[in-house]
């Protein structure tokens, strides 16, 4: 048993591939390589051309019109995965959600079609956390002919690789959903001022779910969005907690680290709060000039590398995620005092 | 001798001379061809007392009276448990007692007197003591091999100083057979007198004869019984002691950029445990216990929690 629980010291947060890799200091930084990214493709494109006159600059997607193009084929991700039967667990939408934004973070979606990879995140995720589907039972899922299905597991499995080289096989996510059980957990144990903590579940759920459309997996802990989660559902139901962090937490003495955690708790949330969803025409007039682009690459590039297949449509959306776009300022309210 | 004979079959010694008897533990015997055929199944019930037997326990009849088989069987069985030794004992006399109580209790076991009660009473003695039972055991098995290791040793000496001395009786035999030789060849080939190449080789005979007598005497002690070797003196001074830096242990620090755990031992104790499902009687098969989950989330909680260093 001591044995046991030391290996589990081992796969902590702290000392993750997640946290030395994959956590990035600011917002700045990740669009940087982004945009660096970018233009490496614009390069390797231009390089490789043989005939230069097909491509002018306006041809690309900048840096802007892919963040747009990433949203959109995030919530398809998340509608995927929300549709997924057997159902899938939290945890699995989360690494599948963070695979793909990893895997965007050092690549242009002009190189790679998000559509294919977004599928293999699923598939490499669903492996990954030991949510067992067979590869058929994956493809399944997707509305589809059999013949269709037959081509995507085909695509999926060729992608699946690549996808694991960029990853840099670091292939171990760090959720925010188990931090927050523990945080509960904690609350109802040592935060006895709090009557009911389990009714800030739901408002925590619903935070977690718009963390994952933001850059937040990427800037913050998982502990630490999870402690905003609680927080800021505590907040919308009228109650501060920054005594939990005085008194639970030890943070009386510490006051730096105090301030600093409820900077970053803001931080967050304006990320959280600055998230807007794609807009349906922007998102088709990049599609179109996205397909283009393959279309040429493969063609003026004679690279061997197949597109994504045809139909942008195989994934259902009967239900889409619930949208909540009104957030106020009143969250932060409760960390100003 | 005559009245040697199996129970069931009477047949006796007399009428089969390769007649077996056989003895299980409750004293009663069987000739071998009998258990065969009873016992075909491995197991059955004795045909004169119906105790359940099993056939693996049937031993050839050592004593004439089958009773004394059975005892020592029993015997054997009882100091299995009864193993305690004198020093286990602040007085002679509570270790006297104790034998005396081992005797009653074969005493009582062999001729059926109270035998649930002993029974009992040996169980309870057992469970009692069971570490020093354990203990005495694994000391016999020990001893037992240290004598073992002994004796070979002793008889491989014995083996060795046998060979030494025929060696030695050959050599001298074939030193007085040259000698003789060379008598011979003296008086044979020399020009003096017979007298004295006789006084001379009487001589030589006595030398090589102290020699050899000196040379069994140098040869001889070299070891003491104990195995310390003769002659090497004991150092009576204290060893010099090595003066090195002891090795500290230093408890493994983990930076975990939050506040402390609890010990999974505290959990429990602090309350946390109420907070969880409890675990199925299912899940605590696997080793699974519903403080692991907790401990985890706990760890995962407060794991990174404060702002790190970029």
């Amino acid at each position: 048993m001591q044995k046991k629980r030391k290996n589990k010291q081992s796969v902590m947060y702290h000392n993750s591939s997640q946290k030395k890799f994959w956590t990035f200091s600011s917002e700045e930084h990740l669009e940087q390589l982004r945009y660096e990214a970018n233009q490496r493709l614009r390069a390797k494109v231009l390089g490789s051309a043989r005939d230069l006159t097909a491509f002018s600059e306006s041809l690309f997607l900048d840096p802007l019109e892919e963040a747009v193009l990433f949203r959109h084929y995030e919530r398809r991700l998340l509608d995927f995965c929300t549709n997924f039967k057997p159902v899938m667990p939290k945890s699995v939408v989360g690494t599948a959600n963070m695979y793909f934004r990893r895997f965007y973070v050092n690549n242009s979606l002009m190189e790679y079609h998000p559509r294919i990879i977004m599928l293999t995140c699923a598939y490499l995720a669903c492996k990954v956390d030991e949510f067992n589907v067979s590869s058929s039972q994956f493809v399944g899922n997707l509305q589809e002919t059999s013949a269709g299905q037959e081509k995507a597991l085909e695509q999926i499995l060729e992608y699946e690789l690549l996808l694991i080289q960029q990853l840099n096989f670091h292939l171990v996510v760090h959720n925010p959903y188990r931090p927050m059980e523990g945080f509960l957990i904690d609350l109802k144990t040592r935060y006895l001022t709090l009557e009911n903590p389990e009714m800030l579940r739901k408002t925590a759920d619903d935070f977690l779910n718009r963390a994952m459309l933001t850059d937040v997996g990427l800037l913050f802990s998982p502990s630490q969005i999870a402690l905003t989660a609680v927080l800021n559902s505590a907040s919308r139901a009228g109650i501060n907690m920054e005594s939990y962090l005085t008194e639970c937490l030890g943070l009386k003495e510490d006051k730096e680290t105090l301030s600093k955690m409820i900077d970053s708790m803001k931080r967050i949330k304006t990320l959280l709060k600055k998230y807007e969803p794609p807009n349906p025409e922007e998102v088709s007039t990049y599609k179109q000039k996205l397909e283009r682009i393959h279309t040429e690459f493969i063609i003026n590039t004679n690279s061997k590398r197949k597109r994504g297949y045809e139909d942008d449509d195989h994934v259902t959306k009967e239900h889409p995620v619930a949208e909540e776009e009104e957030w106020t300022d009143e969250d932060l309210e409760c960390l100003r005092s | 001798m005559d009245d040697q004979s199996c129970p069931r079959c009477k047949t006796t010694k007399y009428r089969n001379p390769s007649l077996k008897l056989m003895v299980n533990v409750c004293g009663h015997t069987l000739c071998e061809s009998c258990v065969e055929m009873l016992f075909v199944r491995g197991s059955g019930n004795c045909v004169q007392c119906d105790t359940p037997l099993r056939k693996s326990n049937f031993r050839v009849q050592l004593f004439e009276d089958p009773a004394v088989d059975k005892e020592v069987e029993i015997r054997k069985k009882v100091l299995k448990i009864y193993n305690k030794r004198e020093t286990d004992f602040p007085n002679l006399r509570q270790y006297n007692d104790y034998l005396e109580q081992v005797e009653e209790i074969v005493f009582n076991l062999t001729n059926n007197i109270d035998v649930e009660n002993t029974k009992r009473l040996m169980e309870h003695y057992q469970r009692e003591n069971r570490d020093i039972i354990q203990r005495n055991k694994a000391k016999l098995t020990r001893e037992q091999e240290e004598l073992e290791e002994l004796l070979m040793l002793e008889q491989k000496e014995t083996e060795q100083r046998r060979l030494d001395t025929l060696q030695e009786e050959q050599r001298q035999l074939l030193a007085k057979k040259k000698k003789k030789q060379a008598l011979l060849d003296e008086l044979e080939s020399s020009r003096l007198p017979a007298m004295l190449l006789l006084a001379q080789h009487k001589d030589r005979a006595a030398q090589l004869e102290t020699q050899i007598e000196i040379q069994r005497q140098v040869v001889k002690p070299t070891i003491f019984s104990t195995g310390i070797p003769m002659g090497q003196t004991i150092s009576l001074q204290p060893v010099v002691q090595m003066e090195e830096v002891l090795y500290r242990y230093q408890p493994l620090r983990i930076n975990t950029y939050g506040p402390p755990v609890p010990e999974f031992e505290q959990l429990g104790r602090l309350g946390y445990l109420t907070h969880v499902r409890a675990a199925s009687p299912q899940d605590m098969a696997g080793g699974y216990s519903s403080a692991l989950a907790c401990h985890r989330a706990l760890q995962d909680a407060f794991s990174g929690v404060f702002p790190l260093q970029h």
